[in-house]
């Protein structure tokens, strides 16, 4: 048997999980149980959960794979009971344990998500549980929204909050965005931080509030470049939610569109390239051309920025004739973005200017070339 | 002035009642009881070392029964202060004693996956458990042993907990487990829980291992151990039966054995012809009776041998065939 291997009833559950899940959950660490340890048979689960992460020990017996497995959840969560506890004799309604079948593939996945939505409505009820009236009266106008999850942090040195993260826009991100290839339904969200107070205060704190984004977005957009319209004094997150969605809503249309900008310029560069080797079709953020000079050949890589055309593409330039001597690779410029370069010009000038300034610039880099090859001697 | 003597006369006597029932030996009472709180959890030295063996030697996870008393203490900590007097004697402390366990080689035998209680397959084990030993010990919870993992009770040992709770009360679960790394200096990691039916929840439970020794003669004294000799098959009087030896002497040693010890009715009392005159041609006799109880012992250990070797090669084939299920080959 091999060393340190998973019993393949427990992998093919596992791997299951993995690939069809819909968050993407994530094993942290694997190890084993048994007196033998080469057999791997229980792993921690890193599961997305209100824009933090929860982490479930999944624990299967490697003596006896066919058993079902049973679940550890984190030290905060002694009091999450997710199925109930009926006296004998009760009809008990039916859970993804208690038919568990070895031979399905699914049934780590059935199990895990049907936890997940139990642990959020355990988590609801611990914040309707509690005693704050600002808290009860924003939960309650954003009741109409779908998808809100809630989470009560408490410990002993931790100060009581309530986090919401509350998903933004309506329309769909992945359909927006032609031929996108991203795995997971892209989503903004708005986490809501409210620190606890028991007593009522004349002045409330402000919430603690930051736009989150699922990561692959950055492609599209930069959440971070976004700025938060300010939080006015005696606000409720009933009027605040509409002007941050509407203001989302027209800079991600922007951001769709400035797609299109960046595609026209990359096919306004094939007139003095030629044809680009390499072209990025989804986000048109990168291309790459092939020039020469003479005879020396080199590669221009074009790295398009988000705020494109306000911003200048990046370049670098990299030799098909030159290799560092040790490792072997071609020899790169520094990254170019200081060249000339005018917002107003139209697409075919940005792409001409860009090609005479490499004209020139290619010599330098040419020299440069020749100069690392010279030391390495 | 003689309200005064009597007075006194009164007052003598019930200090004298207060002193004897704090002096006194706690008095020890069966009891039953609903959701009651246990103060502690007793266990004795052997039973908790054997209990941790078992675990370290099996491959890997193991659950089972825990089986003991509780009993109920009436506390000496009374006073001569009337007001306290009254408030301790309302409230009984309850300590539970673990006085054996049972363990099969798998966990699940007595309940689902989803952690429902198996009640036919709790009763037959409970019966089993139960029927041998003469004492009125009955199953007061059950433990869940498994490795590098944390020590706090998992999704299914709360549903076994919870439902085990509606059968008996006060219900306890003991969890024991290993560190995750192996460089540390202890072991074994465990805690004791007792199951509250009105909070619904785990309340640890400390636990106060009883061992011999003068440190502990306090409460060794009120303490029962309780481990039943095993029921071996095979007849302690009839020392000679052919089972039990395989040594090379064989039979001719095995009668003279049993000649020494029956048919001489061999006696305590006869150890006494050491002292005297007679000691000298005394002496060979009890030399080789000693021989044939090394022979004995020897030729037992030896089938101890033969026998695990035997469980030892069943083992190996039980797991390659469960290998054999979970695709191994």
């Amino acid at each position: 048997m091999a060393v340190d291997s998973i019993p393949p009833i427990i992998l093919t559950q596992l791997n299951y999980l993995l690939n069809h899940s819909p968050h993407s959950i994530k094993v942290e660490q694997m190890w084993s149980g048994s007196k033998n340890p080469s057999l791997l048979d229980r792993f921690t689960l890193v599961i997305p959960f209100c824009l933090d992460y929860i982490k479930w020990d999944v624990i299967y017996n490697a003596q006896f794979p066919l058993l079902a497995p049973d679940i550890i959840f984190g030290p905060e969560d002694e009091n999450f009971r997710p199925y109930p506890v009926g006296k004998e004799g009760d009809l008990m309604p039916k859970n993804s344990l208690s038919d568990w079948n070895y031979k399905d593939p699914t049934r780590l996945l059935s199990l895990i998500h049907e936890l997940r939505s139990l642990y959020m409505v355990y988590q609801k009820k611990r914040v309707s549980e509690v005693d704050d009236e600002r808290l009860k009266f924003e939960i309650s106008t954003m009741y109409s929204r779908e998808g809100i999850e809630m989470h009560m942090s408490s410990g002993v040195d931790k100060p009581e909050e309530v986090k919401l993260a509350v998903p933004l826009l309506e329309m769909d991100l992945n359909k927006m965005v032609a031929g996108s290839s991203w795995r997971h339904q892209q989503k903004i969200y708005l986490q809501v931080i409210y620190p606890v107070s028991r007593k009522y205060l004349a002045v409330t704190s402000a919430p603690r509030l930051k736009l989150i984004s699922s990561p692959e977005l950055k492609d599209l957009f930069s959440i971070d470049e976004f700025r938060l319209p300010p939080w006015l004094e005696g606000m409720c997150m009933a009027e605040y939610l509409p002007t941050l969605e509407e203001m989302l809503e027209s800079q991600i249309r922007d951001a769709v569109s400035s797609i299109e900008v960046r595609r026209k310029f990359i096919t306004a560069l094939a007139v003095p390239f030629g044809r680009p080797l390499e072209a990025d079709p989804v986000f048109c953020r990168k291309a790459t051309f092939l020039a020469c000079s003479g005879v020396f050949t080199f590669l221009v890589h074009f790295t398009l920025p988000l705020q494109f055309p306000r911003q200048q593409p990046a370049l670098t330039l990299q030799s098909s004739q030159h290799f560092h001597s040790h490792p072997g690779k071609p020899i790169k410029s520094a990254i170019l973005q200081d060249y000339p370069w005018s917002p107003r010009w139209d697409v075919a000038q940005m792409a001409e200017r860009i090609f005479d300034y490499l004209v020139e610039e290619c010599l330098n880099f040419k020299k440069h070339c020749n100069e690392v090859l010279v030391q390495q001697r | 002035m003689y309200n005064f003597v009597i007075w006194i006369i009164v007052s003598m006597c019930l200090l004298f009642l207060l002193n004897r029932s704090s002096s006194g030996a706690p008095i020890l009472r069966k009891i039953t009881m609903d959701d009651i709180c246990l103060q502690k959890i007793q266990i004795s030295g052997p039973t908790l070392a054997s209990l941790i063996q078992r675990v370290s030697s099996s491959d890997g996870d193991v659950d089972g029964l825990l089986f003991g008393r509780v009993t109920q203490i009436i506390p000496s900590t009374l006073s001569d202060d009337s007001s306290a007097n009254t408030t301790s004697s309302d409230e009984p402390t309850l300590v539970a004693t673990l006085t054996s366990f049972f363990t099969s080689t798998t966990t699940s035998t007595f309940y689902s996956p989803s952690g429902h209680l198996h009640t036919p397959a709790l009763n037959d084990l409970i019966f089993k458990c139960t029927s041998n030993s003469s004492s009125d010990d009955r199953l007061i919870g059950w433990f869940s042993a498994r490795r590098k993992t944390h020590l706090r009770p998992s999704l299914r040992e709360t549903t076994v907990t919870a439902s085990l709770q509606s059968k008996i009360s006060p219900c306890i679960f003991f969890l024991l487990t290993t560190p995750f790394h192996d460089q540390l200096i202890h072991t074994h990691e465990y805690k004791a829980f007792q199951f509250r039916s009105s909070t619904h929840s785990f309340d640890p439970k400390t636990i106060d291992v009883v061992n011999l020794g003068p440190a502990f003669r306090g409460h060794y004294g009120n303490f029962t151990p309780n481990s039943p000799f095993p029921d071996l098959p095979f007849e302690v009087k009839g020392l000679n039966s052919e089972s039990m030896v395989e040594d090379q002497e064989g039979k001719k040693e095995n009668q003279q054995f049993g000649s020494l010890c029956h048919d001489d009715d061999f006696k305590i009392g006869r150890l006494k012809n050491l002292m005297g005159s007679g000691a000298a041609t005394y002496t060979a006799e009890l030399e080789e009776l000693y021989n044939n109880m090394l022979n004995k012992v020897n030729g037992l250990a030896k089938l101890v041998e033969q026998s695990s070797a035997r469980v030892l090669e069943q083992e190996n084939h039980n797991m390659k065939l469960r290998y054999k299920v979970a695709g191994f080959e």
